[in-house]
């Protein structure tokens, strides 16, 4: 699998980073609490729980019989969630070791929570204010194109049909890492920005908060404000309209750009607004674990290489355009063909022929997918081999020596850089070797010690 | 990204059906009051849905005559909105267990008196997994399922036979049966359960800490179990009950044909038909068609 550079779960270890002050302060918010404790490792929701009524320090050792001899990787990956989020407290006592206390803040939140339940962060608005709401099928279709209205603006595509509200600065900030741009050459997207693209609806729309909150600085926007707003707007039930009222000037501010990408729905009445969260909002805290709403795949790949995309989403288009010919489109389907010139293309722009497989692999339609392999293996051998096919020269940054007194210093060097495994090249004929950089320091050294 | 396309649901997301007793002859005479058992039942419940948004919980009331569903978290009825100090779990749930239990009490009326004060384990049992299959069948994606007793009335040896199929069913459907039991002694069934489905018995030495066990055991999902110390069963009681007379029994006869359990010499099977020989003290040169059963 290839390492995928951009990881949309990391928001957590940006709330890990936040200073200790502003994250003490997160904890006094319910809703925090528990969108966090939903994103901690199984094991570490546990410990949470097991502890939540312990008012005193427990000792790491204690803590450690709680686990089977097996689990102890697992169990040192929670304890450090733990630390690192400063749900847990470290103590150290000499006579009993170290030992964690739950965060006070945090464990009172929790008890109140399991105590009295859940509660929703406001009261949505009655219907009789409110009139008629879009009904479910009627958002999701709404976030759905919004956000793809979204991506194809940020890949500056020209498909794109409709313009969002979202600020030309916005979208560079977004578009930062996405996107190259040479100059008078029309922007490019980069490895991160393709694989951005075949990441799910929920891992791209993390990576966008993310950069949209670690922009907000800028904005004048305390980012742990941000967050905690961000991560209270997803305990909101989707479809219910809220009133803005209730909202500060900055929330509904941040309302509006997240209108823009399909998060919410603003709405006026004759004398209120509201917004009505979408399915995407609902999904934020969601996705901070490892969201698993996988959608359905597509794309039939058959072994002539041509492509059968059941999908009418111009977005998928760009996506196969990037490695693919379109040959036609017909209202619900993209047939296309991969050829050598379109993969070269796209080995051109920085895309492995890893990430095209295991996109085509990922995204296989029902009917391929239980078939193994998915993809058929001529092509996907093809696809690497015509890969392979550039990468037939690999450069090695090395040292050229020569002019050696005598054969025996000459013998010697080879036989030291033989022995560091950095001997490249070597010419006994005319005493010349060729030595790899990291070898080049301890070589000099050799042959120093040789003169002497 | 890394993650196979075939698992749709993230590790540790379960769906717990819990049993709940509410059988008023064992709660008259319990030293935990039902009332703040169920405070400590229903805290856990919230603990559960609040590990995971994906997490579903269903309870189903075991009483004298009769069970019925008193919760799901699944169902849209149970989404509405907490009032004040009771969260909606609680109010929807007690809801429905006064009318269960006023129902339970209206059924009793029509029962002879003398026997054992039992629940009806086999009824609820039975239920749950009824539930569950319809879960497995609703389509590849589903949480994983397990099944808690918490239970307290003495084992009803009647309902031997149902249970013990309940049981198997459960084993073969790969549900571990979790029974945390708050009676005075064992249950045989219980332990039993739990034994065959890999599922934990526990025997809570404190019942003020109720949340306590409950949290730390039984909370946990079927994932983390893998790493996890969990109570070990120190001894199961393997007793069967007979089929005649539903008394639990040390050592009886089995039916060779169709291994029904007796406690005393038939002329032929209750449940098969087969007819059997005379007893012989000997081994008789006719087909032996009674044996006697070890305390297995």
């Amino acid at each position: 699998m290839p390492q995928v550079k951009i990881i949309a779960r990391n928001f957590m270890d940006m709330v890990a980073a936040l200073p200790a002050m502003k994250l003490d302060q997160l904890y006094q918010n319910a809703f925090i609490c528990e969108a966090i404790l939903r994103s901690l490792p199984p094991l570490a929701k546990k410990y949470v729980i097991q502890m939540l009524y312990i008012e005193e320090a427990v000792t790491t050792k204690s803590i450690e019989e709680w686990v089977l001899p097996d689990g102890l990787s697992k169990h040192k990956v929670a304890i450090d969630r733990l630390l690192q989020l400063r749900i847990f407290s470290e103590a150290f006592d000499r006579s009993s070791g170290t030992s964690y206390r739950l965060n006070p803040t945090f464990q009172t939140n929790l008890q109140k929570h399991i105590t009295c339940g859940g509660v929703l962060p406001r009261e949505p608005m009655p219907s009789s204010i409110t009139a008629r709401l879009p009904s479910l099928e009627d958002l999701a279709v709404f976030a759905l194109e919004q956000w793809e209205c979204f991506l194809l603006q940020l890949i500056n595509s020209t498909q794109a049909e409709k313009m969002t509200n979202i600020s030309p600065s916005m979208m560079r900030i977004f578009q930062r890492g996405l996107l190259t741009q040479r100059d008078k050459e029309p922007p490019r997207l980069t490895e991160s920005g393709f694989q951005f693209l075949l990441m799910d609806t929920n891992a791209q729309l993390w990576y966008i908060i993310r950069e949209y909150i670690s922009n907000s600085e800028e904005r004048d926007v305390d980012s742990a404000d941000l967050i905690s707003f961000l991560l209270e707007l997803s305990f909101h039930a989707t479809g219910e309209a809220y009133n803005m009222n209730t909202l500060t000037e900055v929330q509904r501010n941040t309302l509006k750009d997240l209108a823009d990408l399909g998060l919410v729905k603003l709405q006026q009445g004759r004398k209120e607004s509201w917004f009505i969260p979408t399915k995407l909002t609902t999904n934020l805290s969601v996705s901070l674990t490892d969201s698993s709403s996988r959608k359905e795949g597509f794309v039939v790949v058959e072994t002539n290489f041509r492509i059968y995309a059941y999908s009418t989403s111009k977005l998928h288009c760009e996506i196969l355009r990037l490695f693919s010919r379109i040959e036609y489109q017909l209202p619900n389907l993209i047939v296309g063909a991969i050829t050598k010139e379109s993969l070269y293309n796209a080995f051109d722009n920085g895309i492995t022929a890893e990430q095209i497989i295991s996109f085509l692999q990922q995204n296989a339609h029902p009917r391929v997918s239980e078939r193994v392999p998915s993809v058929p293996e001529n092509v996907t051998d093809q696809i690497r081999l015509w890969e392979s096919d550039l990468n037939r020269v690999e450069m090695t940054p090395a040292h050229f020596y020569d002019e050696f007194p005598t054969r025996d210093v000459f013998e010697a060097a080879c036989d030291f850089a033989r022995e560091y495994g950095g001997l490249l090249w070597e010419d006994s004929k005319k005493m010349r070797l060729v030595v790899k950089t990291d070898v080049h320091m301890h070589m000099r050294e050799h042959l120093r010690r040789q003169r002497q | 990204m890394a993650s196979a396309p075939s698992k749709l649901y993230t590790d540790d997301v379960s769906l717990l059906v819990v049993l709940l007793d509410a059988n008023p002859f064992f709660w008259s005479a319990s030293s935990l009051p039902f009332s703040k058992f169920i405070s400590h039942v229903i805290s856990f419940l919230n603990s559960v849905l609040l590990l995971n948004q994906l997490n579903q919980i269903v309870v189903i009331a075991t009483g004298h005559n009769c069970c019925d569903y008193v919760y799901d978290s699944s169902s849209p009825a149970s989404r509405s909105v907490g009032t004040g100090k009771l969260s909606a779990l609680s109010v929807d749930l007690l809801e429905k267990l006064e009318e269960f239990v006023g129902r339970d009490e209206k059924l009793l009326k029509k029962e002879p008196e003398g026997s054992i004060a039992s629940s009806l384990l086999s009824g609820s049992l039975s239920m749950a997994l009824c539930y569950i299959q319809r879960v497995f069948r609703s389509g590849p994606r589903h949480p994983h399922p397990r099944i808690l007793c918490l239970h307290g009335s003495q084992d009803g040896p009647e309902q031997y036979v149902a249970i013990m199929n309940a049981i198997f069913s459960a084993q073969r459907s790969m549900v571990p049966i979790d029974s945390c039991f708050i009676g005075a002694q064992n249950s045989a069934f219980l332990q039993q359960a739990s034994y065959i489905t890999g599922g934990v018995y526990l025997k809570p030495q404190l019942l003020e800490g109720t949340f306590q066990y409950l949290s730390t055991v039984f909370g946990t999902d079927l994932h983390s179990r893998g790493f996890l110390q969990l109570p070990k069963s120190v001894g199961v009681d393997f007793r069967a009950s007979c089929f005649c007379h539903k008394k639990t029994i040390d050592m009886g006869y089995i039916c060779s044909v169709c291994l029904s359990i007796f406690c005393k010499h038939h002329k032929k099977c209750s449940t098969c038909g087969s007819v059997f020989g005379q007893p012989h003290s000997e081994v008789a040169s006719e087909p032996n068609k009674k044996r006697k059963a070890g305390d297995t």
